[in-house]
């Protein structure tokens, strides 16, 4: 098995991690998980118990919108997983290495243009950055896959179309937005990214000789989808928290700002965690609102929510999730502005 | 997690999804109607996986016990896992057994869909939502002549706010949808949910109801009546609302998230 190996290469990457790093000190917190997502997760049952006493209604829409969240997450899971272990066994490295550019800067916006292949929303494309990096992608290639792909692949583009019937100016900034934000991320990881902030099990790499690849398959497709299931769920919970407990009429209060209606989209997009199919017709049907705040809303959503920082909380790490996460906000945001309001 | 708490959350979670899916309607209430094959086709995956690693273990077990010693997953080493921080163990937050304490948050919606399936959004969501739009139109076919006119709601709010020819006007028309009390003041509304997704992008559709006494909430009716007047029909000052004739109950229709026309026949 896969242990031994990794048994024999400990002592030098024990020596290694602690040094490199501050973060050997968080280690010995006793909460394991991100306190915010605990705390939004627990918020919302536990609020809703105390306070109605056991109002069935709105525990019952609880429960119903994160199961629902969950079983629509579960098959595209389930697909990234399954994609994520097909890569770490059956695809050599050297694969990756001749379809991308040799230089990092270049290969970042070869990987955004490669997401159109993944389709499918969010969830698919964690593990499947994640394999990437496994295999000797720089990982600023892979995050910028990771943000492109949900974002810009046929089945969510046909869907903002469908949503916005008659401007197609819409999805093409919403293409455009996406690909700057998730080419920009990857160069912002080139510039300022720090490898001692993945967890270290990122570096692995897949496929060993002498082991059977099926098995290697199965086994890395079950941990996968296991580990980032359960905190799909984690996010699941605290986005429904949010769903229920804010009623969308409170929308309206900020619809008219336009500069503080766009913040408030892009933050709306993260609490929210909708689907990346589905966004669109969400942002359609929020009519108070301008067509940039809409954007923001359908470029940040496929990005950053609560779901995708749990994940990638599991997969990367904490340290990881936090930085990326809020820089991702930042420059989704922006980038939907400037191309918004050039072509909307 | 130990290997065999695994294989017992991957069969549970497939029969799970297949129960929901495969024997019976109860993925209505969560998603749409599209996503059933690929549903089945994740609970049959779910299982094999389950029965493989169960099969692998028990042909193994006994073999490689000096590898095995990471199955114990210990609370240390489990936390440390989920934290992110594989600190001193370096590699082995790779290791496949040693599964981080969220894997176990699975068996929440795994459980919730085999034992106690929450029931389909209704009125408790439908009251705390505005009306979502409808789609700009420009053009409305003309009424067909059957009486009551079968409508969805998105169909008659767009055509009370957008259609400048008032079709709608005298005309009786049948609607059907569920009951949402409208809080202080009384009163009703015939409401559906829809969504493009799942239950977490649900939209509401309302149509405010005069002339009967509230159904109890989330109940489904049928219901035929004409426009309630007021503003100028055609322009948004006109209510979305109707003076019921008369107010059926009907039964849950499977599909509950759509916005229907009321069947001819259920009349």
């Amino acid at each position: 098995m896969q242990k031994t190996e990794q048994l024999a290469e400990e002592p030098s990457s024990a020596a290694a991690v602690p040094a490199a790093s501050g973060e050997a000190s968080e280690r010995g917190r006793p909460l394991p998980w991100p306190l915010l997502f605990v705390a939004a997760a627990l918020a919302g049952p536990v609020l809703l118990v105390l306070a109605r006493g056991l109002d069935e209604p709105a525990v019952q829409a609880w429960r119903t919108v994160c199961l629902a969240i969950t079983v629509q997450a579960l098959p595209f899971l389930l697909l990234g997983t399954a994609l994520s272990g097909a890569i770490n066994a059956f695809v050599p490295a050297r694969v990756f290495s001749r379809v991308l550019p040799s230089r990092p800067v270049l290969a970042v916006p070869v990987a955004g243009v490669a997401g159109v292949v993944l389709p499918g929303c969010e969830c698919a494309s964690v593990p499947v950055a994640n394999s990437l990096i496994r295999r000797g992608v720089t990982p600023a290639a892979a995050f910028t896959f990771l943000l492109s792909a949900p974002a810009v692949n046929p089945v969510v583009l046909t869907a903002t179309a469908i949503a916005f019937p008659g401007s197609p100016a819409m999805v093409l900034a919403r293409l455009l937005a996406s690909l700057a934000t998730a080419a920009a991320m990857g160069w912002l990881w080139l510039w300022l990214g720090r490898d001692e902030w993945l967890k270290p099990a990122v570096r692995h790499t897949g496929h060993r000789p002498g082991h059977s690849r099926l098995r290697e398959f199965r086994l890395g497709f079950q941990h996968d989808f296991l580990h980032a299931g359960g905190f799909l769920v984690l996010g699941a919970m605290a986005a429904a928290t949010f769903n229920v407990a804010v009623p969308r009429s409170v929308l309206d209060v900020f619809s008219g700002s336009p500069w503080l209606s766009v913040l408030f989209m892009a933050g709306l997009a993260v609490l929210l965690a909708v689907c990346s199919e589905a966004d669109a017709f969400v942002a359609a049907s929020l009519t108070g609102f301008s067509p940039l705040a809409r954007l923001a809303f359908m470029v940040v959503g496929p990005m950053v929510d609560l779901k995708l920082i749990a994940l990638q909380t599991g997969t990367f790490g904490r340290a990881f999730a936090v930085r990326f996460s809020a820089a991702t906000m930042v420059v989704a945001v922006l980038c939907s502005a400037l191309i918004g309001g050039a072509l909307l | 997690m130990k290997r065999p708490v695994q294989v017992v959350l991957l069969v549970l979670g497939g029969l799970g999804l297949l129960r929901a899916s495969l024997l019976t309607d109860l993925y209505l209430r969560y998603v749409k109607q599209d996503l059933r094959p690929v549903l089945i086709a994740s609970g049959v995956l779910l299982l094999v996986l389950g029965v493989a690693d169960a099969v692998s273990q028990w042909r193994h077990r006994g073999e490689h016990h000096g590898h095995r010693g990471h199955d114990v997953d210990t609370p240390g080493r489990a936390s440390q896992d989920a934290e992110g921080h594989g600190g001193e163990d370096g590699g082995h937050g790779h290791d496949h057994s040693g599964m981080p304490r969220a894997a176990w948050l699975l068996f929440l919606p795994v459980l919730s869909l085999l034992l106690y399936a929450p029931p389909a959004l209704g009125a408790y969501t439908a009251a705390r939502e505005t009306p979502a739009a409808v789609d700009e139109r420009q053009h409305f076919e003309p009424l067909p002549a059957a009486s009551p006119v079968p409508m969805t709601l998105s169909d008659f709010t767009g055509r009370v706010r957008q259609d400048r020819a008032q079709a709608v006007k005298g005309r009786d028309i049948g609607m059907t949808g569920f009951v949402t009390p409208r809080g202080q003041g009384g009163g009703w509304y015939l409401t559906r949910i829809i969504f493009s997704c799942c239950a977490a992008d649900a939209r509401t559709v309302k149509v405010r109801m005069y002339g009967s006494a509230a159904p109890p909430a989330d109940t489904w009716v049928a219901v035929t009546g004409t426009w309630h007047p007021g503003g100028t029909l055609g322009t948004p000052s006109a209510p979305v609302a109707l003076d019921t004739r008369t107010v059926e109950r009907i039964t849950r229709p499977v599909n509950a998230y759509t916005d229907d026309l009321p069947l001819a026949t259920s009349r």
